[in-house]
């Protein structure tokens, strides 16, 4: 029931009869080797190649920039493959990497630079970290996000130095392997010299070539913007003075671009931080907001090893030992938990999780612009690199982290329960016809009604579902109060289905539910 | 945002279409028909607001509030040079040598009002620091604030009034606090750190027009019996004590959402021209409003909190702590147009924050609450005085600010101006490939917040409880523009 929260959208009847009859090795190990999600919807780079007069639009009607600049495309297939598609570890994990390795469609327009980074993501999801690093490092999108697309030696923009070291792999305090602070306090990873370094060494990449604007492109040498690819090399504008990087690692004089890159690689593998720095980050998005230090320095042994039980390659960074080191630890498996334990759901996993244990479906319409942003977790549209929440996010009144706190407030609060009567009362969404093969988003209740007639045992099997055991006897009291409220005599057409609707409500608002134990 | 709203007002709609009268009976539709505005009278005697706008991603100060005297504006064009905006375009400010950015124009009457002041070079700083004492400094050394020209760590710095990025606390939710205001800081903006005290987070509410409740369950609904039973449901659910501790946060936030809600909900609502709105607030405000909305995301932040004032009496309490914010300062690339410094990103945000924070100050002007209320800028960090080759500037550390209202002793500049020299006194940078301008601060947060809690109301003994490091700065604590 836990794993089906951690490594999943949110649990099924059947995802559960499913863990329960593989144990959790065998269902991670399956999960690993799925492949079935990809973004595919969207337009292509044209909307980067256009050298006509006018605008690219002005003949492309009025879901233009939505189709060929924005990701809202993505997002239909975000929520669809997170609603049905079986690779669930995968999308998972894909989303936890696309919260640390940043990008925004607020900044940036292109809706294919957008599908190649999120796909190398899923690609990626139990591959190699190093391998993550490098494809975000050349991702044009990235580039063209943190100026380090056409970055010139000549003045160097540290944009995206400085978040490759802050948010991407060290983060600005040194670290134990356990995760805790060297010293209790924070003690500089780098100093803003050494960020001018990185800078410098990651100087000399344009566009992949492609892109076309009908004005021509600057700076001259330099390719257009185009997302089709990686960043490719241009050796006039590659710093190629001797420059000191960390963990010892130097790039000689006259080292190219290319080769330069490979030794900011090395020397973010080799550093000390970056096992519990991503460890801890993948912790805190699969299963829980302030993890043990003893559950960050296992995790982080098995980044380190590439190797966990019967996972990994031995090779440093190994993203299936990793993640299965999150899932099958004590820590993670184990049924007591401690009041250290926990996390808020994020909205995402809300949405995605509501709908999955209700046998609902979506096409991600509504889920972006209208719900994602009602609780400020809009895939795709985090409002700068920094994500939607800070990882060290405090809990006011408790001596905890809590992430997803970041954006909940007391309008959250109550958005989290319109969402439900949303879907529940209000029946969601009918299938806009501007979206294609367009779904809808709604639930379908048909499965619970053969239980509608027992107040209790319909609480009970959508409390086993929602939350793995049954609400608290007091609240389930109340609970079992509202939903018998309905009856045949009440309302003899809807009473049953009236029942299902205030029993789920009140089960997928609880605490218990919200919060991941 | 608009979308959102459309959204939920047609399905509601739909909703209670297809449910029938009965249904939209008990949901008590029309609410907010009865919300008038209060009588300024009303208001407690001593009322006053702190407002804090906070400019994510560091502003460029630089060009924000430029030098006009010859010498130091040929030192500013010199380094700047694609970047200076020209002297002629800036907006004079009398009795100064300094000129505004062009897209502030809305300010130019608050000056000449005498009700706005900047303050230059202020930052994050542990205590005095000279260029000599910070380029001795030990690594780590607590005289240097942790992480400098880091976004994430410099906004919590500002946040928090410390020098120490791992602090919890904002140093207006530590004021909330120390002078036990009835309300938590009241966040327009999000959760941001400003507001979090030992005990509370900010109070976050939605723009105008937004539902600020739970559909079904506000008190107008609890007439239907299904409804009742569901909030009684509901309410034993989040009294419930948690197994976690992280749960017993979320139940006491739930359970703080519906009694804010019940005492806001219907004074959120209120959108320009709309039911219960006040012609003064929207008077003001018509300059960035377009059929009944208001154009810009600050405009909105700052539409609420005008109503909020107004409303002072059903907000509660006679101190109350504001924050807004804006976005996208981060100008690395593209801060101006090649070869055009008056368009481009840089532009673009100062002209959504000068006429935001013109009609804000109009509106409470012309409400008679003007000197209850300052608002104030914060921001990441100043950007570097050496621009990149993207038309943009980096990360850098001092900053000027701005502060306005009634009670701001204003037309003249607070601080020390930092020397425009790369490399000089005030630049961090010592070697020549690290010399950008980046600012050692001359006035600390700590200060700078001092001036504005002590007007506010706080003691001395309650400043040095909200702003530990102030002790460090001696007999220095306060400026004068308060």
């Amino acid at each position: 029931m836990r794993l089906a929260d951690q490594g999943s959208f949110g649990p099924t009847e059947a995802l559960v009869a499913s863990i329960k009859a593989q144990g959790p090795t065998a269902w991670v190990t399956a999960q690993m080797a799925l492949k079935t999600s990809s973004y595919t919807s969207g337009q292509g780079g044209a909307v980067h190649q256009y050298t006509g007069s006018g605008e690219f639009c002005a003949d492309k009607g009025a879901n233009c920039w939505r189709d060929w600049s924005s990701t809202q495309p993505l997002v239909w297939d975000f929520y669809r493959n997170a609603v049905t598609q079986p690779d669930q570890l995968r999308q998972r994990v894909a989303f936890a990497l696309q919260q640390i390795v940043v990008v925004n469609n607020l900044e940036v327009d292109g809706t294919y630079g957008f599908r190649n980074y999120y796909n190398n993501l899923l690609d990626n999801a139990f591959g190699n970290y190093r391998q993550v690093l490098k494809k975000v490092a050349l991702s044009p999108v990235m580039g063209d996000f943190l100026n380090n697309a056409n970055n010139d030696k000549a003045a160097p923009n540290e944009n995206f130095a400085r978040e490759l070291l802050q948010l991407f792999s060290l983060g600005t305090c040194e670290l134990n392997a356990d995760g805790t602070l060297k010293g209790g306090a924070c003690s500089a990873t780098y100093s803003n010299d050494v960020v001018r370094s990185y800078a410098y060494a990651l100087t000399g990449w344009t566009y992949p070539a492609g892109g076309a604007t009908p004005y021509g492109c600057w700076p001259a040498g330099m390719n257009c913007r185009y997302y089709g690819g990686d960043m490719i090399p241009v050796a006039s504008f590659h710093d190629t003075a001797a420059r000191t990087l960390l963990a010892g690692v130097t790039v000689a004089a006259g080292t190219t671009a290319p080769a330069a890159l490979e030794k900011v690689l090395d020397s973010l593998m080799a550093h000390p931080n970056i096992a519990p720095f991503v460890s801890k980050q993948l912790i805190q998005h699969l299963v829980g907001s302030n993890p043990t230090p003893a559950y960050v320095a296992r995790v982080a042994s098995a980044f380190t090893t590439g190797k966990y039980g019967s996972f990994g390659s031995n090779q440093k960074g190994d993203l299936a030992a990793t993640v299965a080191a999150v899932l099958l630890d004590a820590e993670a498996r184990g049924d007591s938990v401690t009041r250290s334990a926990g996390k808020l759901r994020e909205p995402a996993q809300t949405f995605a999780g509501v709908l999955r244990a209700l046998n609902g479906k979506t096409d991600g319409d509504a889920l972006a612009w209208w719900w994602g942003e009602s609780l400020r977790q809009h895939v795709f549209r985090p409002p700068s690199v920094f994500n939607y929440y800070p990882p060290d996010y405090p809990v006011p009144g408790t001596a905890l982290v809590g992430p997803t706190f970041g954006i909940h407030s007391a309008n959250a609060a109550l958005e989290r329960l319109n969402y439900l009567t949303y879907l529940l009362d209000w029946g969601g969404s009918t299938p806009d016809a501007n979206v294609p093969n367009a779904l809808g988003t709604s639930v379908d209740l048909s499965a619970f009604l053969s239980d509608a007639a027992d107040a209790t045992k319909l609480v009970d099997r959508l409390s086993l579902l929602a939350l793995g055991q049954a609400l608290p006897s007091g609240p389930r009291t109340e609970v079992i109060n509202a939903v018998s409220w309905w009856t045949s005599a009440r309302d003899s057409a809807n009473w049953q289905v009236n029942r299902v609707k205030t029993a789920a409500y009140l089960v997928f608002a609880s605490p218990n539910y919200q919060v991941l134990r | 945002m608009n979308t959102t709203n459309n959204f939920l007002v047609s399905n509601r709609r739909r909703w209670l279409q297809r449910s029938g009268s009965t249904l939209a009976a008990a949901l008590g539709l029309g609410s907010v028909g009865n919300l008038m505005l209060m009588p300024r009278s009303a208001r407690a005697a001593d009322y006053k607001a702190l407002v804090c706008v906070f400019l994510y991603g560091g502003n460029d100060g630089l060009n924000t509030i430029v030098p006009t005297d010859t010498a130091r504006y040929n030192q500013y064009a010199g380094v700047r040079g694609g970047l200076a905006i020209p002297k002629a375009s800036l907006v004079p400010l009398a009795g100064v040598n300094y000129g505004l950015h062009p897209s502030l124009a809305a300010l130019a009457p608050v000056w000449a009002d005498g009700k706005l002041a900047p303050v230059f070079n202020v930052g994050p700083l542990h205590q005095p620091l000279t260029k000599a004492q910070y380029r001795a400094a030990a690594a780590n050394s607590a005289s240097v604030p942790d992480s400098l020209f880091s976004h994430s760590d410099q906004q919590i710095l500002w946040e928090t009034g410390t020098a120490d990025s791992l602090t919890r606390t904002g140093w207006g939710g530590r004021a909330a606090e120390a002078l036990a205001t009835v309300n938590p800081v009241i966040s327009v903006a999000g959760t941001a750190r400003f507001g979090l005290s030992s005990l509370q987070t900010p109070l976050v509410l939605p723009g105008p027009g937004a539902t600020f409740g739970a559909h079904g369950l506000q008190p107008a609904d609890l007439t239907w019996a299904p409804n009742a039973l569901r909030k009684a449901a509901i309410d034993a659910l989040y009294a419930q004590a948690q197994d976690v501790t992280l749960g017993d946060a979320y139940t006491q936030a739930q359970r703080n959402a519906f009694t804010m809600s019940e005492r806001l909900g219907a004074l959120v609502k209120v959108t320009p021209g709309g039911a219960g709105a006040s012609a003064v607030i929207d008077a003001a405000f018509a300059p960035i409003t377009v059929a009944g909305k208001i154009t810009t995301p600050l405009g909105n932040q700052l539409y609420q909190i005008a109503k909020l004032v107004a409303n002072n009496a059903t907000v509660q309490g006679n101190k109350q702590l504001f924050f807004a914010s804006m976005g996208g300062f981060d100008t690395h690339a593209n801060q101006i147009v090649t070869g055009s410094p008056l368009e481009g990103e840089h532009a673009r945000l100062l002209k959504g924050l000068g006429d935001a924070l013109g009609a804000f100050y109009t509106a409470l002007k012309n409400l008679g609450l003007g000197d209850a209320v300052t608002t104030f800028t914060q921001s990441d960090f100043g950007r570097t005085f050496a621009t990149n080759n993207s038309t943009g500037t980096d990360h850098a550390w001092g900053n000027q600010h701005l502060v306005l209202g009634g009670a701001v002793k204003g037309g003249l500049g607070y601080g020390s101006y930092p020397e425009l020299a790369l490399g000089g006194v005030d630049d961090v940078g010592q070697d020549s490939w690290e010399l950008q301008g980046r600012w050692i601060p001359t006035t600390a947060v700590d200060q700078y917040a001092a001036t504005l809690l002590g007007w506010f109301g706080a003691s001395e003994p309650q400043l040095d409880a909200v702003l530990p490091n102030l002790v460090n700065f001696g007999t220095a604590r306060k400026l004068a523009f308060l």
